[in-house]
């Protein structure tokens, strides 16, 4: 259970994020709304901690996440594997060794460590490494270096690292932003593949609501850096979003709906007689 | 995470590269390792490089390094100054004279504005020659020419770099952007104009960069010059080593340190406002 209370985040006078509450049971997948600016990123940075909050707690079962530093701080980063939208591969390495880095945090001791700053890993660790890309239908990219990759293959290689992790949580910051419709499908069929099977809690940001009604078993809507819904995909109606944010759902994502009613040269009708 | 010894195995038969280079890529690992050792431990070797002898030359240094302090201006401490400012109008002067030049002969080295390969290819060749040969055996060439004195010191300053700005200015030219200059010819513009308008704004920044990058390095190689009698400060150095009056050497030192430090600042803001 990953607890938030009051959470906040200012950047000088702008409030990112405004006294959030929220709890999420092990083993859901939630999906978090809004606009661009409204917060999302902010909020899922603050769990990791690679954003502080400014105000308010964070627990994850019974740990205070807000107070860790150091070992215990990296090691809660290691249980909260992120995934980001620009995928934060290491471009020159190849993807095995992309894949790898999520065990680092695993080896303990300084001569472990010495064998990391060689990129010395075990035959283990390997063998773990090519089975995640196998799962995933990326054996046959192991050897390649990450900047050959397409940006779907990235994202699913960036997937394998955070399962290398070993974590309990994932925080997907907008996986799906710089992908094709054809490659969105297949990171979140993913991300879903793997909060069913492994039983990992999901944490995603989106803007795309239909994507985020697929595949969501609970959504949270955000505004100005406020939570405003909380509930089950269905209850998040068209109706019900057009009365949180004020537009319809065509324009919450951008389109201009007045621009089907209205032509965008209008002909003066003279010239039509 | 645990996998089984059966399971390692098999991922090891299926993808042996995962798990390390192949046979044939470790051996030249192994032996481009022991080529580099073989080189290192020769050089040592034929050097006769011993800790021993790097411990004496250290307690040398001590010595010279307690002779230098407190550092004195000494009486002659106007030619001090002098040469000073010598050396710093030889290194602006000849860095000048090489940039200038550098120009017409960078764009005559460009693969995109000279496209006939054998007469680029001849004028990268002189480029190639002219930088084999170092400042200070341009300067030992000039004294003997020109007499001793800065003119032979800005000479060779000049000459030597003439070749390195003119390479680095093609190489410049050449990862400019040709729709740029593209632009241009399709307004009318002639040949000259098209790299007037569509390729020397891309570059001069890049070119007046390089420089200054020259101007820092020649002031402090230019303090070396008087060594071999071209000018500058470093005939003065040479003069008080030979009568070892290392306080005053300390002091010309530190006196260079911060001209060199003041040369460096004053480029790099320069450097940062036309690139940035």
């Amino acid at each position: 259970m990953l607890r938030l209370q009051g959470v906040s985040r200012r950047f000088g006078a702008v409030h990112a994020v405004q006294d959030v509450s929220l709890e999420i049971p092990a083993g859901q997948m939630l999906g978090v709304i809004g606009r661009s600016g409204a917060g999302k990123s902010t909020l899922l940075r603050m769990i990791n901690r690679l954003a502080e909050p400014s105000d308010g707690r964070i627990t994850f079962e019974n740990t205070d996440i807000t107070a860790l530093k150091g070992q215990g701080l990296r090691d809660w980063r290691t249980g909260c594997a992120m995934i980001f939208q620009q995928f934060n591969l290491v471009q020159r390495l190849d993807v095995l060794t992309n894949v790898l880095i999520g065990r680092l945090n695993h080896r303990r001791g300084l001569l472990a460590h010495l064998g990391s700053l060689f990129a010395q890993f075990s035959a283990e660790e390997r063998a773990a490494a090519l089975a995640t890309l196998d799962r995933f239908g990326l054996l046959s990219t192991a050897l390649q270096r990450a900047d050959t990759l397409s940006g779907g293959q990235q994202q699913r290689v960036a997937i394998c690292r955070a399962l290398m992790q070993n974590p309990r949580l994932i925080l997907a910051d907008e996986p799906i932003a710089s992908l094709d419709p054809q490659n969105a499908r297949l990171v979140m069929d993913t991300l879903r593949q793997v909060n069913r099977q492994d039983g990992i809690t999901v944490l995603v940001n989106l803007h795309h609501l239909d994507v985020a009604r697929a595949y969501c078993d609970r959504l949270v809507a955000m505004q100005a850096g406020r939570v405003v819904f909380d509930g089950t995909p269905a209850e998040l109606t068209p109706a019900r979003v057009e009365q949180i944010y004020g537009v319809s759902e065509a324009e919450f994502h951008g389109d201009m709906p007045e621009a089907a009613e209205a032509p965008l040269f209008p002909v003066p009708a003279a010239a039509l007689a | 995470m645990s996998t089984s010894a059966a399971e390692i195995a098999a991922w090891r038969a299926r993808m042996p590269r995962a798990f390390g280079p192949s046979p044939a890529g470790q051996a030249l690992r192994a032996g481009a390792a022991a080529l580099f050792l073989a080189w290192l431990g020769l050089s040592l070797w034929h050097f006769d490089v011993t800790p021993q002898r790097l411990w004496n030359g250290l307690s040398g240094l001590l010595v010279i390094l307690r002779l230098m302090i407190p550092p004195s201006p000494g009486e002659l401490w106007m030619d001090i100054l002098k040469g000073l400012a010598e050396s710093l109008s030889m290194a602006f002067l000849g860095t000048f004279i090489a940039a200038l030049l550098a120009v017409p002969l960078g764009f005559l080295g460009a693969r995109n504005i000279v496209t006939n390969t054998l007469a680029r290819f001849s004028v990268r060749r002189v480029f190639d020659g002219f930088r084999g040969v170092d400042q200070l055996i341009w300067a030992l060439a000039f004294v003997r020419a020109v007499g001793l004195g800065p003119l032979a010191g800005v000479l060779a300053i000049a000459t030597a770099d003439i070749a390195v700005l003119a390479k680095l200015y093609a190489e410049a030219i050449e990862n400019a952007e040709k729709r740029q200059a593209e632009g241009i010819a399709a307004a009318g513009g002639s040949p000259t104009l098209v790299i007037r308008f569509g390729l020397l704004p891309q570059v001069l920044p890049i070119m007046i960069g390089h420089a200054l990058y020259f101007l820092e390095s020649n002031t402090r190689s230019a303090t070396i010059l008087g060594v071999v009698g071209a000018g500058g400060i470093g005939l003065q150095i040479a003069e008080r080593i030979r009568v070892r009056h290392w306080d005053e050497v300390a002091f010309i030192i530190i006196l260079l340190i911060i001209m060199v430090a003041a040369i460096d600042w004053l480029s790099s803001r320069l450097r940062r406002k036309l690139i940035g």
